[in-house]
């Protein structure tokens, strides 16, 4: 295997459902090692793709490598952790039971001290007693985690891990996923639409629409092309928001009721332009745009929104 | 940075395979509702039966009422070849051929439990090869049917002493009856192999694979009596052995194909 060497790499990658097209031609690389955020809206494809590398569905056309080999390669899908859509567990069956199975599948030698690690990973090792099906589904994703730590995988896919969590339960979450990428060093691919949360620890990112990969980029990437704006406040909104919009061609009020100003080039032409029109700031600063404004953005710029 | 994978032979992955199904099996508390069913059912045949048709010894009245009478424990077992085997009779029917309907509801249940609860994606994620999921189950449901013919073998024993029917082996010797154990185990792999295939087929539509595979006993119910007659020989063994293999073989590489062919979620 030489160095350049890909995790994944996905060419011309197409899946059809009856008349319907999922997949057309989607391609994607993911460097090993990295933490890849895979973006896209509901029905995009970011499912079936991961389906299609953990082995779950046949693509129609297109090729699947993962680190280098064919994507149905014994060896290599015995290194991979999957959690999609929701843990595959029993439902009657306790955490520890649902764990040492897994374990006897992956025909781990020492599954009692991989499972009580993969727990303790997870933050899960109070609760290895309980049947599966009393947890909370914070719980639950943690559990379907730990499954997809045992035997140490080379490759994680994790779908939507984070969905549908309180805040408590992102948190720990995001914890979980920092500190796995740490300690097991593995190929991360996390697909969610919890932008903010994804954005604070991907390496990498591929976004994708309507079954095609629009774009990849790094995390260094990202932050190069993200724009910088201008947030400010004050009093009157409506006659600020339209007095900037004769001067400036973007000019948004976000949720926090800051009016947002995208294409001024310093702050202080913002100042002096309010202040001779009678309006005073009472906060002002600069920012930059985060992942999920780039991804509204650019979904905007390909149209269809 | 680079990534190094180990090769994992064919015994070491069927082995895996088997320890989770073997663990699956014996941890399901449907296996031991069965078995119990298994256990109690000939108890409850043998003695209703003899209890409605008083005394075995007292004579039987009619054609009909003698139809409705086990009068020899082994009749629970099976019909002696050259009886009349595709006769509709209590005896003919409520034996221990009932089973291969019960090993239907496990199969169906054991392969689709896999798919209804998500861990199918766990399963074969990393397990590329599918025919060691279906050589895995096909054992392991072999075991349980075993398991089930015999937890029926002995609850036929104790029913028929509680019942007070007489245990002459009559011209099925004991060595006879050990034989038609061992075909009617036999036997069930080739059950275990249409089951097994429909299963596989309906994914987790538990409801699909049990009515086919339902249908599938029906057809095939007439020929256990035949195949494993009371007084069965080795010629008998060695013929179930070979369906058995033949079949489990057979459909079980359609199982394979049928894995590797469609969707697995």
């Amino acid at each position: 295997m030489n160095a350049k060497t890909n995790a994944i790499e996905i060419k011309n990658l197409t899946k059809n459902f009856g008349q319907k097209q999922a997949l057309k031609g989607l391609n994607m690389t993911v460097p090993i090692g990295a933490i890849y955020g895979f973006i896209g809206e509901n029905g995009s494809g970011k499912s079936t793709t991961e389906k299609i590398i953990c082995g779950l569905i046949h693509p129609s056309g297109g090729s699947v490598k993962l680190y280098g080999k064919e994507h149905t390669n014994a060896d290599v899908r015995a290194k991979i952790g999957v959690l999609i859509e929701a843990p595959g567990c029993f439902q009657n069956y306790s955490v520890w039971n649902n764990m040492m199975l897994q374990a006897a599948n992956l025909g781990i030698a020492n599954a009692e001290k991989a499972v009580v690690n993969a727990l303790k990973t997870v933050r899960m090792e109070g609760a290895a007693t309980n049947k599966y099906k009393n947890c909370s589904l914070g719980m639950k994703q943690r559990i379907g985690i730990a499954m997809a730590l045992l035997g140490e995988p080379t490759l994680l896919v994790l779908d939507e891990p984070i969905n549908g969590l309180d805040a408590d339960g992102m948190r720990i979450m995001r914890e979980v996923l920092t500190e796995i990428t740490q300690k097991y060093q593995c190929t991360v691919i996390i697909s969610s639409h919890i932008l903010g949360e994804l954005e604070k620890i991907a390496t990498h990112y591929g976004i994708v629409r309507g079954g095609k990969m629009i774009k990849e980029m790094t995390a260094a990437e990202l932050e190069a092309g993200c724009r910088t704006y201008v947030a400010l406040q004050t009093k009157d909104i409506s006659r600020t928001k339209a007095l900037l919009s004769c001067k400036y061609s973007r000019v948004e009020e976000d949720e926090s009721g800051y009016i947002r100003v995208y294409d001024a080039k310093e702050p202080e032409e913002i100042v002096t332009h309010l202040y001779e029109n009678g309006i005073l700031i009472s906060e002002i600063k600069t920012a930059k745009i985060g992942l999920e404004e780039y991804y509204i953005d650019l979904m905007n710029e390909k149209g269809g929104r | 940075m680079e990534a190094k994978f180990e090769h994992y032979s064919f015994d070491k992955r069927l082995k895996s395979m088997l320890k989770v199904d073997f663990r699956r099996m014996f941890t399901m508390p449907l296996l031991y509702i069965i078995l119990g069913i298994c256990f109690v059912m000939p108890i409850l045949i043998l003695v209703m039966t003899t209890m409605l048709g008083g005394e075995p010894a007292d004579g039987i009245a009619t054609e009909a009422e003698a139809a409705m009478m086990f009068t020899n424990t082994w009749q629970a077992i099976g019909s002696l070849s050259g009886g009349d085997m595709m006769s509709m009779d209590l005896t003919t029917m409520c034996n221990i051929n009932m089973l291969y309907f019960g090993l239907a509801v496990l199969v169906c249940l054991f392969v689709s439990e896999d798919f209804k609860s998500g861990y199918s994606k766990n399963l074969f994620t990393v397990r590329a090869k599918k025919g060691d999921y279906v050589i895995s189950k096909t054992l392991v449901c072999f075991v349980g049917g075993a398991i089930m013919l015999l937890a029926y073998f002995i609850g036929a024993v104790i029913g028929g002493a509680i019942a007070g029917l007489p245990f002459d082996t009559g011209e099925a010797s004991i060595v006879g009856i050990v034989m038609c154990m061992l075909a009617k185990i036999f036997l069930t792999a080739v059950f275990i192999g249409i089951d097994l295939a429909v299963s596989v087929a309906a994914k987790q539509r538990t409801w699909l694979s049990m009515v086919l595979s339902l249908m599938a006993g029906m057809l095939l119910f007439m020929m256990i009596p035949m195949m494993t007659p009371l007084n069965s020989t080795i010629v008998n063994v060695i013929m179930c052995l070979a369906g058995g293999a033949l079949f489990s073989a057979g459909l079980g590489a359609v199982s394979n194909v049928i894995l590797k062919k469609t969707s697995l979620v």
